[in-house]
């Protein structure tokens, strides 16, 4: 199967620090490829190495079908990316830093800058000097610069950083019918683990510079914990009656937990004990873990 | 577009936008007013007298008033001033892109990066002579004014030629600038190194291996009399060109090979 992003075995390391190990990840064209980490797990020394900007210590990249090695090769043509904190030059305006970007990328049509700056929200500060600009803009005219030449992959670290919720909304659309109307594939790292749960074909979670997980975002559904939380006036008599009944009972604050699939699969019965016990809950409900539980128990940062 | 010539008008818009253009201009203006005024002074020795320090400064620097002197002068302050201002120049062209954060725009691109620091190194060559001809213009306006006697047309193209060989020598240098800002990610050490070739270039000079020290020839160059200038001969141009054909190569392949981590 021929894929949008493929490396094998990716490893980088500076000195003795070890980046990233042998990571492998494949991205399906047409796919939202979320990248999970936590600050230095690897993310971004992954998407450099995607883009040509650093040389694997060991492994191999491709991208869209080329080998990505010495010598520049690369779709570049193909391909939108925001590395980091977007950056542009201070005293040029925001349409002249596209009109440069413009140009480096062989566009010959100017029109392609004014339809990106509209497209971006960017129009009244067209003009402005970028050194001017808020960072919410700056991040706007960086990814601007990603989606100037139309690319059929973008490669996006933390493309929501410094937005209003607005701006991330707005971005997280886009980027959303992109990939669904016109098969854009987009890779993207995020911190903010509610946007790549929203937006997400596929994950991918990186720590420590390893990928210790790969799934769709269907399955991740699945594979997230479920648990029964349970609200008494009574919390200690309530643990002890459902102890006794052999359920294995947790208290966290307030709210008592069962993890047990007996417990989950039938809550009705857990009620029953408690309210023959003179223990009624007025709550009761089956949790499932977010995105941002599983990944903080994946990580070992949550037990 | 052809991709040489889109990235060389990227470059020239950065340039043409900054103040950086202004303030070498003005730097290097300075050499031809300066000059004209211990012209001025020099005319007239009473009002050097007058001036004090000023007027006996310049007595010792010039000695006499005239268009050789004033020639003289031009080319002693370009051989030493032009390798600061050209590493300056030099170093906020490359530099920048690390300082700013825009380096990583220019490394994934349809457009080579080789045609990028390609069209850095014409930007700033041509940069470089357009300040050349700048301070030879107003000097010879200066000259005018201040009507400095023993002009000649012989003269003046002369030392026009003579400006232009130590600006050109002077600019071969440069490459190591660029290979030093791009390395070094910023300004700090390409200035530092610009600092250190001209301290070291003038302790080649005394120790008498001058000729051999690529920094050192344009200064030997533009110190007209004297046993040092009959010393620049074939090895002294071999050595600036290997110092430039170095610089150049290794300024190309750290952009194509170095990892671009930061």
């Amino acid at each position: 199967m021929d894929f949008a992003i493929e490396t094998s075995g990716l490893s980088k390391s500076f000195g003795h620090v070890c980046a990233v190990e042998s990571v492998s990840l494949r991205v399906r064209h047409g796919e939202i490829y979320g990248f999970l980490g936590l600050n230095g797990a690897g993310k971004t020394t992954t998407i450099r190495a995607l883009l040509g900007m650093i040389r694997p210590s060991a492994g191999s990249v491709k991208v869209l079908g080329q080998v990505i090695g010495p010598n520049e090769r690369g779709p570049w043509r193909q391909v939108g990316y925001l590395v980091e904190s977007p950056a542009a030059y201070p005293e040029l305006s925001v349409r002249e830093n596209l009109e440069i970007a413009r140009c480096l990328q062989g566009i010959s049509s100017r029109n392609a800058t004014t339809h990106v700056i509209e497209r971006m929200g960017l129009t009244p500060y067209a003009d402005r000097k970028a050194g001017t600009l808020s960072t919410g803009n700056l991040q706007r005219l960086g990814l601007a610069r990603a989606l100037l030449h139309e690319p059929t992959l973008l490669i996006l670290d933390e493309p929501a950083n410094g937005l209003d919720p607005a701006g991330v909304v707005e971005i997280r659309e886009l980027l959303a019918s992109l990939a669904h109307e016109k098969g854009v594939t987009v890779f993207m790292s995020s911190h903010i683990l509610t946007e790549v749960n929203r937006l997400a074909t596929r994950i991918g979670i990186i720590h420590k510079g390893r990928l210790i997980e790969e799934l769709d975002a269907e399955k991740l559904e699945e594979m997230r914990l479920q648990r029964l939380e349970i609200k008494t006036r009574n919390l200690e008599a309530a643990q002890s009656t459902l102890t006794q009944a052999g359920f294995t009972v947790k208290i966290s604050d307030t709210t008592l937990i069962l993890n047990e699939e007996r417990a989950i699969n039938a809550p009705e019965e857990v009620a029953s004990i408690l309210v023959n016990a003179g223990i009624p809950p007025f709550r009761l409900a089956v949790e499932q873990e977010d995105l941002e539980e599983h990944f903080l128990r994946l990580t070992g940062e949550r037990k | 577009m052809n991709t040489f010539l889109a990235a060389f008008w990227a470059e020239t818009l950065k340039a043409r936008r900054s103040k950086v253009a202004l303030l070498t201009a003005a730097g290097f203006l300075i050499l031809p007013i300066v000059d004209g005024l211990f012209m001025f002074i020099l005319k007239d020795p009473e009002r050097a007298r007058t001036m004090g320090l000023i007027g006996v400064k310049a007595q010792i620097t010039a000695g006499v008033a005239d268009w050789p002197t004033f020639f003289q002068m031009l080319l002693l302050g370009t051989a030493t001033g032009a390798g600061i201002l050209f590493a300056f120049i030099t170093a906020w062209v490359f530099g920048r892109e690390f300082s700013d954060h825009t380096v990583k725009e220019l490394l994934a691109l349809p457009t080579p990066r080789g045609i990028i620091v390609g069209a850095k190194f014409v930007v700033i060559a041509l940069w470089m002579l357009g300040l050349t001809l700048m301070i030879f213009v107003i000097g010879l306006g200066i000259g005018t004014v201040v009507t400095i006697p023993d002009w000649s047309p012989e003269l003046q193209w002369a030392s026009f030629w003579s400006l232009m060989l130590i600006v050109l020598i002077t600019s071969m240098l440069v490459p190591f600038v660029a290979l030093f800002a791009s390395a070094g990610r910023g300004y700090m050490l390409p200035l530092g190194w610009a600092i250190l070739t001209m301290a070291l270039a003038q302790i080649a000079i005394v120790m008498g291996w001058g000729d051999w020290f690529p920094w050192s020839v344009p200064g030997l160059i533009a110190s007209l009399s004297g046993a040092s200038t009959e010393r620049i001969e074939l090895h002294s141009y071999i050595v600036v060109s290997l110092a430039f054909i170095v610089g150049i190569a290794a300024t190309f392949a750290w952009w194509r090979n170095a990892d671009q981590a930061q």
